[in-house]
């Protein structure tokens, strides 16, 4: 986690007027049931039963000129929903929405000339053109000019260093090719905002963080909106600073990643080195959850007092080493995942005894 | 629409360098089709050798048939090449989540989704019927009018235009329903009924069906009425009849137009 | 399944396989999970899972079952529409000894044969299955592969008319009048005879040209080609019998009597003329010879073809 002085920060503050407004968006979903075993598919002749998924229960959210969002949560969160909500792939059931002053749905073609979407492992480019004719047909598509085309162009392609794969089907490249190509695309009509969706999914390290870099600079340059989606720790860690964090449907958590922590966690994890491996009478004497292994204990000490604990710990123990962390990002995030529930509720349930 | 013709051409061009790249597999289809195709003619030479008309007094003897048969080739061979590829591919594209980035576009969505793709081996097919129709004019007792060799071409692609809604409305349908096999089905049952003159429509049966499939679904005006203007000599009141595929053509493309932007609103996507 | 004038086929999204086949009855080649999911072993119980499932997938695709089992008798009204426009126009009371309403009766005849012969996705099955190597595990299990799928296409046969007995009986009872009066015994006897040995032939035919996929990387076009044929010479299209009065160079002999030593007419021809009896007697048991010969000659050239490209593919290693 770092904070870069390039990252923007809410354009409320700046007086600008939200370029993505969000109020109450929410989308439900009728799903037949698939009838299994013998009897099942001869009643589902006649008869199916169905159920309403709330794919987004009534979201809202504002995004300002120039940041960078990510959009985090588990599979099936809402998040994708969201983006496609957002881009006027798909109609909303309730709500309203605005992006950069156009209701998305509607498919205005002057709103879609001003943003791009890329899909994780979904390809947009024409599969069988190899991708420098994919970018002529953007161009044409996008009504860029030839010299501004050309310009932009060159540099995205050699920013990413696709330069020799221009004249190859694309359908004969690897994903990691593909999605650098895809960017390329998406990046050439520069639109002002830009949705990714699970961007590095199924790529490997090393493209994972070129993709990295690519976003940080292309986004810091060009002052693009960027919204993304991710179940990964490390998209969120590398390149934004706002975080909004979306399960079951519902937006938990909408604020930094630094931020989460003090949220959501009440305690650190004391770790201690000691001389030999202790009795549970000697830990739970302490009154705080703990985990031995072997001659290391591992102990849940309320933030509010380590202060007054943590010496006691020490001079009763032979200690030889001894950390104090949070409770890792990752932690946090995946019990968040589970739990669904609002983070009110959460820190309320920690706090009784 | 410049902009629409030279994306299209850009289209096209890689269709057929694609095509050329696999060659082999081009001509074949190429001599699948034709094969296909004559085995069908020898079918109708074989009737003619017992009978010396379709249908009482239609005028349906044989040159004119096998004229109505190459109209038909031509009709459907341009909508097998230019249009049939990419709705085809609309399954997957549903499936995959490549409509999506279709729909993110600033182009219009059903141009896309019904011409990026074309199928050049289709044409193999229209090229013969080109050449049986000019077997039988030559052989023809009648020849055509420059009248007629005017509205014929204009009335293949009120043809053309009439199966292209189909195919749209095709489309829309599987758009809405995600992946249905019988729509695919369909189609082939439907234009079946256009194989053959509606005049074998005929009696209790037939005139129903044939009233049903030239005002409701107009496929019987497809073929029909260019392959009438083109073979027989053409008649006062056929005006009307010379109208009717103009009408539905436009009808169609209106109606076809309206049900495929309703898909397209109610589209649910692939869910991730 | 190809409209032979618009080239419309219905399906086959990316496949174009374009099998020519204009009244299919069993068009959907069967469900790959239906033969592919079961570890191969013998069995009545295997054979009657297999059995269920095939079932089960039928009744899934709730929509297309319901409308395209009817759907597939579309065309046949066309042809009745057709046929009739033929004899309207000329004073001929039949063709090549068929009326109009035996026209009728035989095309729908026809469609109960080919419910038979056909085997959709046999060949492409088999030659994919060497394709990707999936054959290797019939060649180390002591099961008989050719066993084997003759026993899964029965499955799904009889899967097949379990389904679709309804709206065939719906259909034969509306156009019940174009039919004549129910033949004799010995008739019917033959009849059934003959449907047995079609389905055994078409079969046998079937997995052989299948089997060349060991040979040929693609036999799709070999495939094609002996659908073509089967499409012309099996009287799918018409009655075999207007042939009869074709020359076919060699003086005395018709085209028609050429074709009726090929195997051909026996997967679609043959046991709808037995039951409109237009082959009687001698002709009738001559036929039936003849027929059970071809099968019998098709199983044993299955055999050996299974036996040479097992060798072979085993030899290169697959």
């Amino acid at each position: 986690m770092h904070n870069s002085n390039d990252k923007r920060t809410c354009g409320d503050a700046l007086g600008e007027p939200s370029l993505i407004a969000v109020t109450g968006l929410a989308k439900d979903y009728r799903v037949y049931d698939k009838p299994e075993g013998l009897l099942a598919s001869v009643t589902g002749l006649f008869h199916r039963t169905s159920r309403l998924v709330e794919a987004l229960k009534g979201v809202s959210l504002t995004v300002g000129r120039g940041e960078f969002v990510a959009l985090l949560g588990p599979n099936g969160a809402g998040k994708t929903t969201f983006l496609k909500l957002l881009s006027g792939i798909i109609t909303p059931t309730r709500g309203t929405a605005k992006v950069l002053g156009h209701v998305p749905w509607e498919r205005a073609d002057d709103f879609r000339r001003r943003f791009a979407l890329v899909m994780g492992q979904r390809n947009q480019l024409w599969w069988d053109l190899p991708a420098a004719e994919s970018f002529r047909l953007h161009k044409e598509i996008y009504r860029i000019d030839t010299p501004r085309f050309e310009r932009t162009r060159d540099e995205l392609v050699d920013l990413l260093g696709v330069r020799p794969l221009l004249l190859q089907p694309v359908r004969e490249l690897s994903l990691g090719e593909r999605m650098k190509l895809e960017l390329v695309a998406a990046l050439l009509h520069e639109p002002e905002v830009l949705f990714l969706d699970e961007p590095t999914i199924g790529l490997d390290v090393v493209a994972q963080h070129t993709l990295h870099t690519f976003l940080s600079h292309v986004q810091a340059e060009r002052q693009m909106t960027v919204v993304l989606t991710t179940h990964y720790m490390k998209d969120v860690a590398a390149l934004c600073e706002r975080v909004v964090v979306i399960t079951h449907g519902d937006i938990l958590y909408d604020g930094s990643l630094g931020d989460i922590v003090d949220r959501f966690t009440t305690h650190k994890i004391v770790t201690l080195d000691l001389d030999d491996t202790p009795s549970h009478e000697r830990m739970a004497g302490f009154g705080f959850p703990y985990e031995i292994r072997g001659p290391q204990v591992i102990l849940r000490i309320d933030r509010a007092r380590i202060a007054d604990v943590l010496p006691d710990i020490l001079r009763s123990q032979s200690v030889r080493d001894v950390s104090v962390e949070d409770v890792p990002l990752e932690e946090i995030v995946a019990e968040l995942f589970r739990s669904g529930e609002s983070p009110a509720t959460a820190r309320f349930a920690e706090a009784l005894p | 629409m410049k902009r629409y013709a030279s994306i299209f051409a850009t289209f096209a061009r890689a269709c057929l360098v694609r095509d050329m790249t696999f060659r082999v597999n081009f001509l074949l289809e190429c001599v699948t089709s034709i094969g296909w195709m004559s085995m069908n003619l020898a079918f109708y030479l074989l009737i003619f050798t017992f009978t010396p008309e379709i249908g009482l007094h239609t005028g349906w003897t044989r040159e004119p048939f096998f004229a109505f048969v190459a109209t038909g080739l031509i009709i459907n061979s341009i909508v097998q090449a230019l249009f049939m590829p990419s709705a085809e591919e609309l399954t997957e594209m549903v499936r995959s989540g490549g409509l999506d980035g279709v729909l993110v576009q600033p182009l219009d969505a059903q141009f896309l989704l019904s011409m990026h793709r074309v199928d050049f081996s289709a044409f193999a097919n229209g090229l013969i019927g080109i050449g049986l129709l000019a077997w039988a004019i030559a052989r023809m007792d009648a020849t055509p009018t420059p009248l007629a060799w005017l509205l014929y071409p204009l009335l293949i692609v009120c043809g053309v235009a009439i199966l292209y809604s189909l195919v749209i409305m095709l489309a829309a349908a599987t758009i809405l329903m995600g992946r249905n096999q019988s729509l695919y089905d369909f189609w082939f049952y439907l234009t079946n009924f256009s194989r053959y003159p509606a005049e074998i429509y005929a009696g209790p049966w037939g005139s129903p069906l044939r009233t049903l499939c030239t005002f409701v679904i107009p496929i019987l005006l497809v073929v029909n009425v260019p392959a009438r203007v083109i073979a027989m000599p053409l008649e006062g009141q056929a005006v009307g009849m010379v109208l009717a595929p103009m009408i539905a053509a436009a009808a169609s493309l209106a109606l076809s137009r309206t049900v495929f932007l309703a898909a397209i609103s109610r589209y649910r996507s692939a869910s991730s | 399944m190809t409209n032979p004038a618009t080239g419309a086929r219905p399906g086959s999204v990316a496949l174009r396989s374009k099998v020519p086949t204009e009244a299919a009855v069993d068009t959907r080649p069967p469900h790959r999970s239906c033969s592919g999911r079961f570890a191969v072993g013998h069995g009545l119980r295997t054979w009657w899972t297999m059995l269920a499932i095939c079932l089960e997938e039928r009744l899934v695709y709730r929509g297309d079952f319901a409308l395209g089992t009817l759907m597939r008798f579309l065309p046949i009204v066309t042809q009745l529409f057709l046929w009739t426009a033929v004899f309207n126009a000329t004073n001929r009371t039949d063709i090549a000894g068929y009326s109009r309403n035996d026209m009728v009766a035989y095309y729908l005849l026809t469609m109960v044969t080919r419910a038979f012969s056909s085997m959709p996705g046999l060949a492409g099955g088999i030659s994919r299955s060497v394709r990707d190597g999936s054959v290797k595990k019939y060649l180390v299990q002591p099961v008989d592969y050719v066993s084997y799928l003759l026993a899964a296409r029965i499955a799904h046969k009889l899967v097949y008319y379990v389904v679709a007995i309804l709206p065939f009986a719906v259909v034969f009872f509306v156009f019940r009048s174009y039919f004549p009066p129910l033949p004799a015994a010995a008739t019917v006897l033959a009849f059934t005879a003959s449907l047995a040995l079609s389905f055994l032939l078409g079969f046998f035919m079937e997995a052989t040209l299948g089997m060349l996929g060991f040979w040929f990387l693609e036999v799709s076009s070999i495939v094609f080609a002996y659908m073509l044929v089967q499409y012309l010479l099996s009287g799918h299209m018409f009655p075999l019998d207007m042939l009869n009065g074709i020359a076919s160079g060699i003086p005395g002999i018709s085209v028609g009597n050429l074709v009726g030593w090929l195997p051909f007419e026996y997967t679609a021809y043959f046991p709808a003329a037995i039951w409109l009896g237009k082959i009687r007697g001698n002709d009738l048991v001559r036929k039936l010879a003849i027929e059970a010969a071809w099968t019998i000659a098709m199983a044993i050239l299955c055999r050996i073809v299974w036996h040479r490209g097992t060798r072979r593919y085993s030899a290169f290693g697959g």
